[in-house]
């Protein structure tokens, strides 16, 4: 008898496992197909613009462990070059914004599950993305970077030996890049920022491989550290990114972007929250006004 | 379902389960010893020694595996001590679980009447010899249970391993979704994988647990 419990116990555990392999291959069925692309969009959960004006509220996923773009101050207040983007967002659309913390790893699983209704997490447009998510207009430009300590500066990735390790953060474009270019490169992969400057000043790996402006900061900020290589891979464009499918806020974002060109908004913004760790040098390079790009 | 993805990336949950298998066993056997250790100090009430032990079990049981391997991993460099993670995942398994074995050890012993060991102590056995053959093989049948539940615990702690970059499953998993979006599939591969791992454990658990039984005084 306690036998038969236990054999009916571990069916149904098994059997709970392939109902949900069943109910997730039965829907990639019925859109036709195995594009992710479809399957999102037919169980995605967004809320529409005149959803969110009705609310209230709009939530915005942001980092917070991301200085200067997305951080938490000394008072608890959400600081930097995409809050300071959200908070206008908020303003222009009349209501009030809901920061939500995101890791790297979880932005577009967030946009997915309706978590967030826009996420403004510096997030670098590629094309596999687009195909998960709706990418706004650009109102940044970023490459990547490897920064690492002055004792042994890496210039080139031929440097690194077979002993030495690489941090990345998991989630981000320099993961994929590394993966998918320089298979042979050892990663050290962290889920947070905080843990992941941690690692470096450790001395757990020989450097670190990130979007070259989060880089180009760390390095301005920590005495010691020098961004031996900054550019690598191709040049890429920041936007905000919305539930794919979610074109009422999508349009409304990109008539903003335009918008705020006209007044020189993120010039205003760079000079907020950034001049003070690039200097006024890398204005030009790194702000992407009214989504135009050269 | 994409079947093709869950093929490419299956070598990649392999790797992560034999390294969750790797740190949990060396893990919970440490913390097993540990258990042990503090539980035999305990029960001899020895000066000193138990005070400490007292300490060592309310600091571990509570404060999370996420702090404890947060002060190992990241904390200890600052001064000098540098571990690497896959030891560091070991070291802060055995210290949590230590404390939970010393637990389940403990209740063993206290469940085992006093007058048991003074009816040994006045047949002329040593103490050793009675904590030997008339207590631990009582106690041991008594806390097999609470034992099992703490191994197959400390078995899915080892989930907060991403934080110290070790790639165990559940950071496989968060990485591969955080890489190609594929969440339904990396999902699935979780949970099959961690029930590839704790049902035999659970199993082989409840087997022993009737087998020891028998140990029992008076049933």
């Amino acid at each position: 008898m306690r036998n038969l419990k236990r054999v009916i116990g571990i069916l149904l555990a098994l059997s709970l496992v392939f109902a949900l392999a069943a109910c997730s291959s039965q829907s990639a069925g019925t859109t036709g197909g195995n594009g992710s692309a479809n399957e999102t969009s037919t169980n995605a959960a967004y809320r529409t613009l005149d959803e969110i004006k009705e609310d209230g509220t709009i939530n915005i996923g942001v980092f917070s462990d991301k200085n200067p773009f997305g951080y938490v101050d000394e008072n608890g207040e959400y600081q930097g070059y995409d809050v300071y983007f959200a908070n206008r967002i908020g303003e222009d659309l009349g209501v009030k914004v809901n920061f939500v913390s995101t890791e790297a790893a979880n932005r577009i699983e967030y946009l997915q599950t309706g978590k967030v209704d826009l996420i403004l997490a510096n997030f670098t447009v590629t094309p596999e993305r687009a195909e998960e998510v709706d990418f706004a207009l650009p109102y940044m430009n970023v490459a990547l970077g490897v920064v690492s300590p002055d004792s042994r500066i890496i210039t080139s990735l031929d440097e690194l030996t077979a002993d030495d390790q690489v941090i990345v953060i998991s989630g981000t474009t320099a993961e994929t890049y590394l993966t998918e270019n320089n298979p042979e490169i050892k990663l050290q992969k962290y889920d947070t920022y905080a843990n992941a400057k941690n690692a470096l000043e450790n001395g757990n790996a020989a450097a670190w491989a990130n979007d070259n402006t989060e880089v180009i900061a760390y390095a301005l900020q920590n005495p010691g550290y020098t961004v031996g290589i900054p550019t690598l891979g191709s040049n890429d464009t920041i936007a905000p990114a919305v539930t794919k499918g979610n074109d009422t806020l999508l349009d409304w974002l990109n008539d903003e972007i335009v918008a705020l060109g006209a007044e020189n908004f993120f010039h205003t913004d760079y000079e907020e929250t950034l001049v003070d760790t690039y200097g006024a040098e890398y204005e030009d390079s790194l702000v992407v006004e009214g989504g135009v790009t050269e | 379902m994409n079947w093709d993805f869950i093929q490419e990336y299956l070598p990649l949950y392999e790797s992560a389960a034999l390294l969750t298998v790797k740190i949990g066993v060396a893990g919970i056997a440490l913390s097993i010893v540990i258990g042990f250790l503090c539980a035999v100090v305990l029960f001899f009430k020895i000066p000193v020694l138990r005070q400490a032990v007292s300490v060592y079990i309310e600091i571990s049981r509570n404060t999370p595996l996420l702090i404890q391997l947060f002060f190992i991993y990241y904390a200890l460099p600052k001064i000098g001590i540098k571990i690497n993670p896959e030891v560091c995942g070991m070291v802060g398994l055995a210290f949590l679980g230590g404390s939970y074995m010393a637990e389940a050890f403990r209740s063993g012993l206290e469940a085992i009447e006093p007058i048991q060991m003074e009816s040994a102590l006045s047949l002329g056995m040593e103490k050793s010899q009675a904590l030997r053959y008339v207590v631990l093989p009582q106690a041991v049948s008594i806390s097999v249970p609470a034992f099992v539940a703490n191994i197959i615990f400390l078995l899915k702690e080892t989930s907060v391993f991403s934080a110290i970059s070790l790639m165990d499953l559940m950071f496989t998993a968060k990485d591969l979704i955080g890489q190609y979006y594929k969440t339904t599939e990396s999902l699935f591969l979780l949970v099959v994988f961690y029930l590839i791992i704790l049902l035999p454990v659970s199993l082989l658990g409840s087997f022993i647990e009737r087998r020891l039984r028998y140990a029992g005084f008076g049933s």
